[in-house]
């Protein structure tokens, strides 16, 4: 693996997702400081997530970032999968700045270009695997006979073709994971975020997600994060962050 | 989810359970024959019940008058009808008994549930035979009273009373301690027989034409049918209007707070699966339909649950009068009820939406 390269050199189509010198910057503290505070009494407590990242990714591509914890790889992945808004900086999606966007907006360029894998899954706990798969296709009207279809071929390819109605808490942390895995790319979007895919899982299950993520990276663009080597070892470049800041680059040209 | 099916079906079945007996007890308290198919009442008599007929109007003349319906072809039986609450005394006892005057006819068998057989035919008294002093107890009178047959008893202060016959059988009055005399005797008790007063007819006949003719034995009179009289003295009651009011509110103030406090602290709580919908594409919209579906299903669950809970209430109630007072029913069994039942668990989650959006609007959003 190439190490320390340079910025990002693709020099082909726009990348699906860019993120440029983006801040995150969090104001804690209860109401009453914040009214303490708008009186001048105390100052603004606040916690600087992320100071001036960039990363891209572009389609066909696993990008990876790695750190410690509390180094800002969970909320870099939540600004480029349009969750949250940048304090500074721009992300966009498919060309499309989110901060441009009303919170509505936002939620229909999820829908429509962003999968997303957590960590701990987040499946419904009262649907079927089949159903939570199906439920994104919903909210975008397709008939309930192509949601199914849909739903058991996507369950077929990451190896669950007998577990279609099974409820989440019937399924093993791996199987849970490939669901997760199944709901992202049901509505075929050009980013799939992951963040920590493989953090609740036993190495054996792990490398069977890591395959699935590797095959979706063919015809669209994987970010994840993670402090696993083995989990980043899949991704095409890495950029390594620390304090909310990246302090390296590897991998690609 | 099952708190709020559990909150609703409580909510619920109190109040069929308490509409079922003020229903019940709206439509048990008019003193009738078993057998009867008509009643003559004045004009307004909805209004009243016999029980507590003090002041109220009255049919004049009524033998000759019962005379005249008797004759009428399709006519099985009739008779006037005169209620009074009586102090009624033997030995050292002394209750309030309700008594009712009656002219007894071979047709006529049980009124407000005591048989009227043993009473002499035809209220001799009034034709000018000899006082009979016949009284006819109930067995709850009979009891009160520790009197039994052949027993002396004084019907307001009158002593020449002997206890003709004493019915345990049960009827519609079931255990209201009743005696009945001959009307023209009650009369002479109360006064009313300077008119040949009585306050009803009852009559028994297979024949529905005949209540054309019942209309013009009294100008200013109705004729109701069993099931006439049930729903006029239903509307008209005040007291048991009053009853399923305050139910059918405080069931829906109840379970309108119960689900909105259950179904909220549910939204907080599945915070984190409304941020994973939002996260993965939902709408806003889209959550707060799924909270409105997911409230009005368990509701209407609720409503179902607790309209068969009411109504497996109002049978146990009317097992339990039954065997302890030895009456038919108190609470009515009705399957509307059940409708009902269900309707107002629907209002309920009707009511508690608004909230419940707000709510789903507030937590919906963030990062699962």
């Amino acid at each position: 693996m190439a190490v320390r390269s340079g910025q990002e050199a693709h020099t082909g189509p726009p990348p699906v997702v860019r993120a440029t010198d983006v801040s995150k910057i969090y104001i804690r503290g209860s109401k009453r400081g914040r009214l303490s505070r708008l009186l001048g009494r105390s100052p603004a407590p606040r916690v600087t997530a992320l100071d001036g990242a960039s990363v891209t990714a572009h389609r066909g591509e696993i990008v990876g970032l790695s750190g410690p914890s509390g180094s800002g790889k969970s909320t870099l992945l939540h600004l480029l999968a349009g969750l949250e808004l940048p304090t500074s900086g721009a992300v966009s999606i498919q060309n499309t700045p989110t901060s441009s966007l009303s919170e509505r907006k936002r939620t229909r360029l999820r829908l429509e270009s962003v999968g997303i894998v957590f960590q701990q899954f987040h499946l419904l706990p009262s649907l079927t695997a089949r159903a939570n798969v199906a439920l994104p296709l919903v909210e975008l009207g397709v008939s309930k006979r192509k949601r199914r279809r849909r739903a058991t071929d996507l369950l077929e390819r990451v190896g669950l073709e007998d577990r279609v109605t099974h409820r989440p808490g019937e399924l093993s942390g791996g199987e849970q994971q490939r669901v997760a895995i199944a709901r992202a790319l049901v509505t075929d979007p050009a980013l799939v975020i992951a963040d920590e895919p493989t953090g609740e899982l036993d190495t054996k299950t792990g490398q069977r997600v890591l395959s699935e993520l590797t095959a979706v990276a063919e015809d669209r663009a994987v970010v994840l994060a993670s402090h696993n080597d083995q989990t980043l070892a899949i991704a095409d470049r890495v950029v390594c962050l620390r304090d909310g800041a990246v302090v390296d680059r590897y991998g690609g040209d | 989810m099952q708190f709020n099916v559990l909150g609703v079906a409580v909510a619920i079945a109190l109040l069929v359970m308490v509409t079922g007996l003020g229903i019940g007890l709206a439509t048990e308290t008019t003193v009738y024959d078993d057998d009867i198919d008509y009643w003559i009442v004045p004009a307004g008599e909805g209004d009243r019940s016999p029980l507590v007929a003090t002041g109220s109007p009255q049919f004049g003349d009524v033998h000759e008058r019962n005379a005249e319906i008797a004759a009428i072809e399709g006519v099985d039986s009739t008779t006037p009808i005169l209620t009074e609450v009586a102090r009624i005394e033997h030995g050292s006892h002394s209750e309030f008994i309700l008594v009712i005057g009656v002219i007894g006819s071979p047709g006529v068998d049980r009124v407000a549930g005591v048989d009227a057989q043993p009473l002499t035919a035809d209220d001799p008294y009034y034709h000018g035979e000899d006082w009979t002093g016949e009284i006819v107890l109930s067995g709850g009178a009979s009891s009160l009273l520790s009197a039994s047959s052949g027993d002396s008893v004084t019907v307001s202060g009158n002593e020449s009373f002997a206890v003709t016959a004493v019915d345990d059988g049960g009827g519609s009055m079931g255990e209201v301690p009743t005696a009945l005399v001959q009307l023209s005797e009650l009369q002479t008790l109360t006064g009313a027989d300077g008119s040949d007063q009585a306050d009803q007819f009852v009559v028994g006949t297979n024949d529905p034409a005949v209540a054309e003719e019942l209309e013009t034995v009294y100008e200013s009179s109705s004729v109701l049918s069993r099931g006439e009289l049930t729903a006029s003295q239903t509307l008209d009651s005040d007291l048991p209007l009053a009853l399923a009011l305050t139910a059918f509110i405080i069931s829906l103030v109840i379970g309108t707070l119960f689900v909105v406090t259950t179904t909220g602290l549910e939204i907080v709580a599945d915070k984190t699966q409304l941020a994973t919908m939002s996260a993965i594409g939902l709408s806003t919209r889209s959550q707060v339909t799924l909270t409105g579906v997911q409230t009005l299903s368990t509701t209407v669950l609720g409503g179902i649950v607790g309209s068969l809970l009411g109504l497996a209430g109002i049978l146990a109630i009317n097992e339990g009068i039954g065997r302890v007072l030895t009456v038919d029913s108190v609470a009515l069994f009705h399957p509307l009820l059940g409708v009902y039942g269900v309707a107002v668990a629907l209002i309920i989650g009707l009511l508690s939406l608004p909230y419940l959006f707000v709510m789903t609007r507030r937590v919906s959003g963030g990062v699962p």
